[in-house]
């Protein structure tokens, strides 16, 4: 898959030129792209004078940041511990039918991205899923494959 | 000067020097895997745990990492309490659980009376013991080639985008620090394989045996001052040759004496 990476420059500039903006930068290319792509990183590490070593570092340590293209929605599994008591592995599984992904995964037609997460801090919602940014409440095993219904 | 209390005796120390300074010194062994002399210390492995107090502490107790811990007055160290013994064993514990095969935690380990770990072993142990002492000394070298991704479970040490790291010049400072010889690399004849980098090695031309990597020693020449002319020869034609002028020395101010 090819990127427009022409846009990585600006986003560079947005910042002070110096290592300590590195998480900003790679904040707004895993916006822009949904991803990291190698040579965003490349010119990151040249660009703030980071290492390319460390920016590398940095991009694997954190979950908010991935090297491997994202689907255009994000599905969130919240299995923190009020949705797991409240069934947030039969949501998993049920989603995991409907993509035939397991979690961290992506639809070939990269759609969707399955991911399970820790705790959502919405734990009355419980149990709860996010499509992108969108909480969905309440999650029920046999209604739950809608969020992920072809659109 | 501070004067501090190591398993009860007094010593004096420099104030601000890390306790593991003063513990070694006194030639009390305390294990320490992430303790190397040419980076700053790091406090990952947490062997080198001990237990502090003071006189005013009133019997509270605190563990902390000798490497990271620096000397105080008054302070009243305790480098093998029961409490610390229990503390380091659990870690060597876990240790067994990730590299079972290692010599260096098997002996650490049965020193510590543990031959099995009591965790489920990792399914694909190797010898990295994650102590960071190769990625910081590429960093103190200058080169920062190499670091630690991930994390957790599969926190491990690799070059950039998992590719031969471009700014590598192939010294070997990572490989001669490890302490489990887990950095492999191979020399044969003028060719340097490490990190999936191939380098070309430099011929002395005194001995005609490989020196080290054109691009280490071009890296030498630029940011640390030291000529070219240096690495034509390798370590052993220098020795010859500092021998050789010695010896000049010698001769000449015995014929200068008995003149």
């Amino acid at each position: 898959m090819k990127h427009d990476l022409s846009r990585v420059p600006e986003i560079i500039e947005r910042y002070p030129q110096q290592p300590s903006s590195l998480i900003m930068v790679l904040q707004d290319i895993q916006k822009e792209f949904s991803y990291l792509p190698c040579e965003a990183l490349e010119q990151t590490a040249a660009k703030l004078g980071v290492p390319l070593s460390k920016v590398f570092s940095v991009s694997t340590f954190y979950n908010a940041f991935s090297l491997n293209k994202k689907g255009d929605t994000v599905v969130r599994v919240c299995i923190g511990t009020a949705c797991h008591i409240r069934g947030a592995r039969q949501i998993q599984e049920q989603l995991e039918t409907a993509l035939k992904i397991q979690a961290g995964e992506t639809t070939k037609d990269g759609k969707f991205t399955l991911e399970v997460v820790g705790c959502v801090g919405a734990c009355a919602m419980a149990p709860v899923v996010l499509t992108n940014d969108r909480y969905h409440p309440q999650c029920k095993v046999n209604t739950v494959k809608k969020l992920v219904a072809k659109r | 000067m501070v004067s501090l209390t190591i398993n009860g005796k007094v010593v004096r120390a420099e104030e601000g020097e890390y306790l593991l300074a003063v513990i070694r010194r006194m030639g009390i062994d305390v294990p320490a895997l992430c303790d190397h002399a040419a980076v700053e210390p790091y406090g990952g492995c947490r062997l080198c745990m001990v237990e502090i107090t003071k006189e005013s502490w009133d019997g509270w107790k605190n563990y902390v990492t000798a490497c990271l811990y620096p000397a105080e007055q008054d302070l009243i160290v305790n480098t093998h309490s029961e409490k610390v013994i229990e503390l380091r064993t659990s870690l060597l514990d876990l240790f067994l659980a990730r590299n079972p095969e290692t010599p260096l935690i098997q002996k650490l380990a049965a020193d510590h009376g543990l031959t099995k770990t009591s965790f489920e072993v990792v399914p694909e142990p190797n010898d990295c013991i994650l102590c960071g002492i190769c990625t910081r000394v590429c960093d103190e070298m200058g080169f920062a080639a190499i670091s630690m991704v991930n994390r957790g479970h599969g926190r491990e040490v690799a070059p950039p985008l998992n590719e031969a790291p471009p700014d590598c010049v192939g010294c070997l400072a990572c490989a001669q620090a490890c302490p489990t010889n887990y950095i492999k690399f191979e020399d044969i004849g003028t060719t340097r394989k490490i990190w999936g980098r191939e380098f070309e090695l430099l011929t002395c031309e005194k001995t005609g045996r490989p020196t080290i990597t054109r691009e280490f020693a071009a890296f030498l020449s630029k940011h640390r001052d030291i000529p070219e002319e240096y690495f034509k020869v390798n370590d052993e034609a220098h020795r010859d040759e500092l021998a050789s002028t010695m010896g000049r020395i010698t001769r000449w101010s015995v014929q200068e004496e008995t003149k």
